[in-house]
């Protein structure tokens, strides 16, 4: 959109066919979901289509052709594309007050410009990727056996919604689509759903998202009424097409300028969402319950890009002439969540011990970069005079061109780490299976629940109870609580037990959650519900779990049972060594191109605002942490002697795991060739399009860009240049390097480009030997491993208000609306059985009855006529 | 409407009459067919004094295919299937409007697009009966050679020539210009329908409800025939022309309104309306489901078309300035009836019989669809927007009563396979229907969508057509801008109970897809429901109908318009 006056819509072939690319694998889901319920167990199926994985890649490879054939049009030349689209109906609205009636058109078109371009290859890419690294991952784990074509059909929905919701045409299919993806996460991170801690991380994450997406939806209304008027014959009131036009632009920002900032503000709130940015974050690392191809998908290829996205897309009204300097509030809040956001989660990464939610944070953390990135190059947009001035035009382009280049590194290198973490832990686990021949998968660490509960949970379900009738009947006093007398009282009558007062107290103690004494609903349907759910899940026995959390104290995931991997699984810690170079934006490698250019902008804006100190201060703190935390993770994972006799049996991974990480290596790798090329300030701008349009060759990118970097005319950005570099790449990786790792068992053999690591890691940690202890063991450490708190606030507000609420709400429903129903209902059985009953059977009542009629019907028809 | 209508005598040269009743004619054959080819054999013929033997055919032992039990009920289903096929071929190109007359000029039968249309829905719905009892009629396999085997192989063709007779019959009353004609088909319908309801004449139930069904259904016969009778009496003739004349001039007369009254109850029975439905939910609870089937779409089709020829076309309502005389005592018909049938429906156990009762309540909204032609204004101004007003409250009747044919029919043959394994007659026998034979499950619960009226479904677009019929009547007199109650006729009111009445049969045809879907199957009942090729052929027809007619309606509302036309055209 930057710098998009001149551009003309050009319809090439390549747009005729790219709604093929969203289609492809949302056809396939249907595909493979009913042909894995017919052939679920077959050897054809499973050995040669490896239960669907094996559509789903040629499908996935199809919407990558498409998508790089249209990616191709576009860096040709075509530019900006919108196509007509179909219409899908179209209706009339009649409006009360005016007495006239308006069209209402709603289609589906495709809408391409270098934001769609840039996401459009991410993500068909990484989903090619991941379904190659699935096949690897999922059907090599017995656990998955026979349930691995829900995995990859619910896999090609997901990318079906991410790749139509970048394509589509208006900000309605734009939210459709999201909400698919929205749908496809909870499916999938609750895969395992028989596992009680899945099926809340799947709730949570769907429920928290939602808080954001009706806040989305809202100001796509207010959106839709704003633009709406302005929408030609054809024309959705929220396609890009209007809400863009400059034209309509004037006319809104004539009266309601206010209205377009709040609308915009609410939608951003649903990228908060999305994104997992304070506060909306506490779904990302639960997240992480989902298979780890899942992990890979939701945190780089797709959902979390999403929020990302939808901000991005908010840059014409932000560049607009006529929203000129009204909109720089928002633009702080977008930049100032994300700074809040890089810092706190880059902080409870330090303590993280489970590899994945090392991850997790990292995502979330990186994402804020990108966020504070975009906020600062929104600002700088709606604040310099752009369209005219060609310096500033040159500052906005780069501003926005080096958050949209962190979006793609970042997915880049968090697909790679994702998939590396999940070869990782799959060698580990398999690893560890061969050592103890899980013949110690009996013992249940869980405290059982009391027997009586179990009793209480199955009486319900068999009786079809509803926990809320059972607690009325129980609940004697009705005070809406049930106490200790009440309940021994409620078991005895239901058969199920008949306990002394004594022996209560540890059924009250399971089911009380506050600790008041006495239970109430909520808490009596919560616990209820998870006994019930830990008492299936102890049903089957999955003796192959991954995160074998309910079998044996094992923990596959854990870096503490790591340690010296890296001469077990050399592509692996290549590939991991490379990810996280990237995301600590190390010198030349790719985060690094981005990462400067957003703290340089963030600055930049921070210079003339003093508001933007505060996210400005962040990313640079957050620089420093980001090389503590991402060095830790490897060097605990890679570096140093095993730590447990597993870590010692590691063997490499599978080829299908193997492809992935080998090529993403090289794209993470390439950052500067990348950058050369002119993708630190990606945009369909003749002038910044150096390399594409032949304005400057390869080798003039290079020198421009190093030029740029490392020897920046203006003295204040070179010195926060160095600034950065020292933070990322010397002190945050240094204390790291001091604290964990160490040398290598003997005799273990590297491969030459980590050796020069693991001897700095070694020589640092032997001379300066740091003691952390009083760190990790302080109130803050603690604080950072609860994750802050966070979610056990966000539970009892849960448990206080809205349960709270509900019970109430459930009252007025059960008495109030299905009181009136059900009396309905009743009446009329009665009517009816009242009516029934004249069918008597006999035929002789019959003909009586069909005489009465008959008189009846004379008497009406000559009451008429005399 | 007045198309070029040409005459046929009977008897007469040419062909003429044989293209014209060209349906009706497969039927006959059908019906000779069946007599015969199940009894031919390889019996031969000595010519006496020699020793020559000449193939006879007929008797002796019977070959593989004249043996097979099978064979009747295909021999039907191909005939229905072809008399079909011919109607529906006859719309192409338009109709060839023909009238049947006597010598003397006076038209007995006339073939044009309103009779053609009941045609199709009767040959149609007895198609898909037939081509179902292929499998549910207890044929034994013919290595049965018991005598009891042998019985039922031979009662075969009984069945089929008795379906083949009924379709005949009702072809008669769709063709008739004449009471007496009309009068003469619905009888060969109805003694028809009477056998087959009693047909498996071994179970209690069966040949009780046939009995029953027989008793009233005779004495509402005999009624109606009184009423004929007293027409013929007064007026001289029996031909719909005539007597319309003679009901514009002197209709307020005491003898023609009794007859009137009398015609009601007849027909009243056969569309099975309160308080003349008494027998219909034992019938249909007794008889084979198919049968039963028949009973709830082609023989009310049947009784809808007497109803409209005698209300619309006989006493017309134009006859009489204002509103027809009828009016008020069909309304009251049509309230008792929809709410009787829907009340009744909520409290029934046994499916049969809760569709029996939702066939009560569709006779209601039905009879409500014209009670509203009846309340049209043919004063001067208002000819043509009534005209309009009145075609398409026909047409919304013609299309629901066609579709009535695809879910309605459907939900029976869908009771028909739980029959087969001695089910059918309890809720609870649908019991985990979803799970033993999941394509049953969808199928049923499509049709019990439909019958509910929901989107896109077929039920739901004709329902939609007859409310939306209804109220463009009720607000025919109202001119444009501000509307107030007072000025709505009350026929609108008719419409509102029509759609708390929807809300209220929402209940029970759910409770199916509940029972269905979450209870669990009954003891003793595992495992997919019998297989049977042709009756599951035909419920696929039907959810395929019942889907296509919803989503496309376009098509047969077009056909079902056309009908209209005929009719409307002719009054």
């Amino acid at each position: 959109m930057a710098g998009s006056e001149a551009k003309e819509l050009v319809h090439t072939a390549a747009v005729d066919y790219a709604p093929l690319i969203v289609l492809l694998p949302m056809l396939a889901f249907p595909f493979i979901l009913f042909f894995g319920k017919v052939f679920n167990g077959k050897d054809f199926w499973k050995n040669r289509l490896k239960e669907g994985g094996l559509i789903a890649l040629p499908v996935m490879a199809g919407s990558l052709c498409f998508a790089l054939w249209l990616v191709s049009d576009f860096i040709g030349g075509a530019g900006l594309a919108d196509s007509e689209g179909w219409t899908w109906f179209t209706s009339a609205v009649w409006e009360s007050g005016t007495n006239k009636s308006t069209a209402l058109t709603l289609g589906f078109g495709i809408y391409v410009d270098h934001i769609t371009v840039m996401l459009l290859f991410i993500a068909s890419f990484l989903c090619l990727l991941i379904n190659l690294f699935a096949v690897g991952y999922m059907n090599t784990d017995p656990i998955n056996d026979n349930r691995n074509h829900r995995f990859y059909a619910e896999f090609v929905l997901f990318c079906s919604g991410m790749l139509g919701m970048v394509l589509a045409d208006s900000f309605l299919w734009l939210f459709i689509f999201w909400e698919l993806m929205g749908l496809c996460s909870y499916l999938l991170i609750g895969f395992y759903y028989e596992r009680p801690s899945a099926a809340y991380a799947a709730k949570k994450a769907f429920l928290t998202t939602r808080v954001g997406d009706v806040f989305l939806m809202v100001g796509l209304a207010m959106l839709w009424t704003l633009f709406n008027p302005y929408a030609g014959a054809g024309q959705g009131g929220l396609d890009y097409a209007v809400v863009f036009d400059d034209a309509n632009i004037k006319e809104v920002a004539k009266s309601s300028t206010g209205t377009l900032a709040w609308a915009l503000g609410l939608m951003f709130i649903g990228a908060v969402g999305k994104s997992a940015q304070f506060p909306l974050h506490v779904w990302l690392p639960d997240a992480m319950e989902g298979p780890t191809p899942v992990s890979a998908l939701i945190h780089a290829a797709t959902m979390v890009n999403a929020g990302l996205y939808l901000v991005a897309r908010m840059f014409p009204f932000f560049g607009s002439d006529y929203l000129h300097g009204e909109l720089t509030d928002l633009a702080f809040i977008i930049a100032a969540i994300g700074g809040t956001t890089a810092v706190m989660a880059a902080s409870i990464a330090f303590v993280q011990h489970d590899l994945k939610k090392v991850l997790a944070y990292s995502t979330m953390s990186q994402l804020a970069y990108i966020f504070t990135g975009l906020g600062a190059a929104l600002y700088l947009a709606n604040t310099l005079d752009w369209h005219h001035d060609y310096k500033a035009h040159g500052i906005v382009i780069v501003a926005f061109g080096a958050a949209l280049f962190h979006l793609f590194n970042h997915a880049m290198a968090k697909g790679m780490l994702f998939m590396a973490s999940g070869a990782v832990i799959h060698e580990v686990h398999h690893a560890h299976h061969h050592l103890h021949h899980h013949d110690d998968h009996h013992d249940d660490h869980h405290e059982p629940a009391p027997e009586e509960l179990l009793m209480l949970a199955n009486y319900l379900q068999e009786t079809g109870q509803s926990v809320f009738g059972f607690f009325n009947a129980i609940d004697l006093d009705q005070s809406g609580e049930v106490d200790t007398y009440e309940f021994q009282r409620a078991l005895k009558e239901s058969d199920i037990a008949d306990l002394p007062p004594w022996e209560m107290e540890p059924l009250m103690k399971a089911l009380d959650m506050d600790g008041n004494g006495r239970i109430n609903v909520p808490e009596l349907e919560v616990s209820l519900g998870r006994i019930h759910l830990a008492s299936l899940a102890g049903k089957d026995d999955h003796h192959d779990d991954h995160h074998d959390d309910h079998h044996d104290e094992f923990d596959a995931q854990s870096m503490d049972n790591m340690g010296g991997l890296a001469s077990k699984m050399p592509l692996t810690a290549t590939a991991m060594l490379v990810g996280s170079l990237s995301i600590m934006g190390f010198p030349l490698i790719g985060g690094f191109w981005s990462k400067e250019g957003i703290i340089a902008n963030t600055w930049r804006v921070a210079f003339t605002d003093p508001r933007f100190i505060y996210p400005a201060m962040c990313v640079l703190l957050g620089a420093a942490m980001t090389g503590f935390y991402m060095s830790r993770m490897w060097l605990k994972t890679f570096a140093g002697p095993p730590k447990t006799e597993v870590a010692e049996h590691v063997h490499p991974t599978n080829t299908w795991i193997k492809i992935p990480l080998f090529v993403l290596t090289f794209f993470s790798l390439g950052g500067i060739v990348l950058a050369s090329m002119g993708f630190t300030h990606w945009a369909p701008d003749v002038t910044y399009e150096p390399f594409f349009n032949g304005k400057k060759s390869f080798v003039e990118g290079l020198v421009y860009e190093l030029g740029h970097a490392f020897a920046n005319e203006d003295t204040r950005f070179f010195i926060l240049t160095y600034i950065a570099i020292f933070l990322a790449a010397l002190v945050g990786p240094g204390l790291a390097l001091s604290l964990y790792g160490g040398k290598l068992n003997e005799g273990e053999k590297l491969m030459p480009w980590f050796a020069p690591v693991v001897a700095v890691n070694a020589a640092i940690k032997g001379r300066y030997h740091w003691d952390n202890t009083s760190f990790a063991q302080s109130g803050f450490s603690t604080a950072l491993s609860n994750r802050l708190y966070f979610d056990h606030y966000y539970d009892m507000a849960m448990l206080k208000i809205v349960a709270a609420f509900s019970f109430k709400a459930a009252e007025a429903d059960s008495g109030v609306i299905d009181g009136t129903i059900k009396t309905i209902e009743r009446t009329s059985q009665q009517l009816s059985t009242k009516l029934r009953a004249l069918t008597t059977g006999s035929a002789r009542d019959y003909i009586l009855m069909a005489a009465v009629g008959t008189l009846a019907l004379f008497s009406m028809i000559w009451g008429l006529v005399a | 409407m007045s198309g070029h209508v040409s005459t046929v005598e009977p008897f007469s040269q040419g062909s003429d009459l044989i293209t014209a009743l060209a349906p009706e004619f497969v039927l006959i054959i059908g019906l000779f067919t069946l007599m015969i080819v199940p009894n031919m054999g390889d019996a031969t013929f000595r010519i006496p004094l020699t020793q020559v033997r000449l193939p006879w055919f007929f008797g002796g032992k019977r070959r593989n295919l004249e043996s097979d039990p099978r064979l009747p009920g295909l021999l039907a289903t191909v005939f229905f299937s072809i008399a079909f096929l011919l109607c529906g071929v006859s719309f192409v190109n338009g109709m060839a409007r023909t009238e049947i007359v006597t010598p003397g000029g006076t038209p007995m039968l006339k073939v044009d697009e309103f009779s053609r249309m009941f045609e199709l829905i009767f040959f149609g719905a007895l198609a898909l009966a037939s081509a179902a009892s292929v499998n549910r009629f207890p044929a034994t396999s013919r290595a049965d050679r018991s005598p009891n085997g042998l019985y039922n192989n031979r009662r075969q063709i009984d069945f089929y020539i008795l379906l083949i007779t009924t379709g005949l019959g009702m072809s008669i009353v769709a063709l008739a210009q004449d009471l007496f004609m009309l009068f003469i088909g619905l009888e060969l319908a109805s003694f028809s329908t009477y056998v087959l309801v009693a047909f498996i004449k071994e179970s209690r139930e069966g040949t009780e409800a046939g009995m029953k069904y027989f008793i009233v259904g005779s004495v509402a016969s005999g009624v109606g025939l009184y009423g004929l009778s007293l027409l013929y009496l007064w007026s001289g003739s029996l031909q719909f022309a005539d007597l319309s004349v003679a009901f514009a001039e002197n209709g307020l007369e005491p003898l023609p309104l009794i007859a009137l009254g009398l015609l009601l109850v007849g027909f009243g029975f056969k569309v099975s309306a309160a308080p003349f439905h008494f027998a219909a939910p034992d019938a249909y609870a007794g008889a084979a489901a198919p049968i039963a089937g028949v009973l709830a779409t082609a023989s009310k089709a049947m009784g809808v078309l007497g109803l409209l020829r005698i209300l619309l076309v006989v006493a017309s309502p134009e006859a009489t300035d204002g509103s027809a005389v009828w009016l008020i005592a069909l309304g009251v018909l049509s309230v008792i009836t929809m709410t009787w049938g829907n009340l009744a429906a909520l409290g029934s156990t046994n499916p049969k019989r809760m569709l029996a009762y939702s066939s009560v309540a569709h006779a209601g909204y039905m009879l409500a669809a014209i009670t509203a032609i009846g309340a049209l204004n043919w004063e001067s101004g208002y000819v043509d927007s009534s005209n309009d007003a009145a075609l398409a409250v026909v047409t919304a009747l013609v299309f629901h009563l066609a579709v009535l044919v695809c879910f309605k029919l459907g939900a029976f043959l869908v009771l028909s396979l739980l029959e087969a394994e001695k089910g059918g007659h309890t809720l609870s026998s649908l019991g985990g229907l979803a799970k033993r034979d999941p394509f049953l499950a969808v199928a049923m619960f499509v049709f019990m969508m439909s019958l509910a009226g929901v989107p896109p479904l077929s039920g739901f677009v004709s329902k939609l057509l007859v409310i939306m019929g209804i109220v463009k009547v009720a607000l025919l007199d109202v001119v444009a801008t501000d509307l107030s109650f007072a000025d709505i006729h009350w026929v609108w009111y008719l419409a509102l109970l029509m759609v708390i009445n929807s809300a209220i049969s929402v209940f029970y045809y759910l409770r199916i897809g509940l029972v269905m879907y979450f209870h669990e199957p009954e003891e003793g009942r595992t495992g997919p429901l019998p297989a049977g090729r042709s009756v599951r052929f035909a419920i696929v027809l039907c959810v395929l109908t019942t889907v296509y007619f919803g989503v496309g309606a376009g098509q047969l509302i077009a056909l079902c318009e056309s009908a209209a036309n005929a009719l409307v055209g002719a009054w």
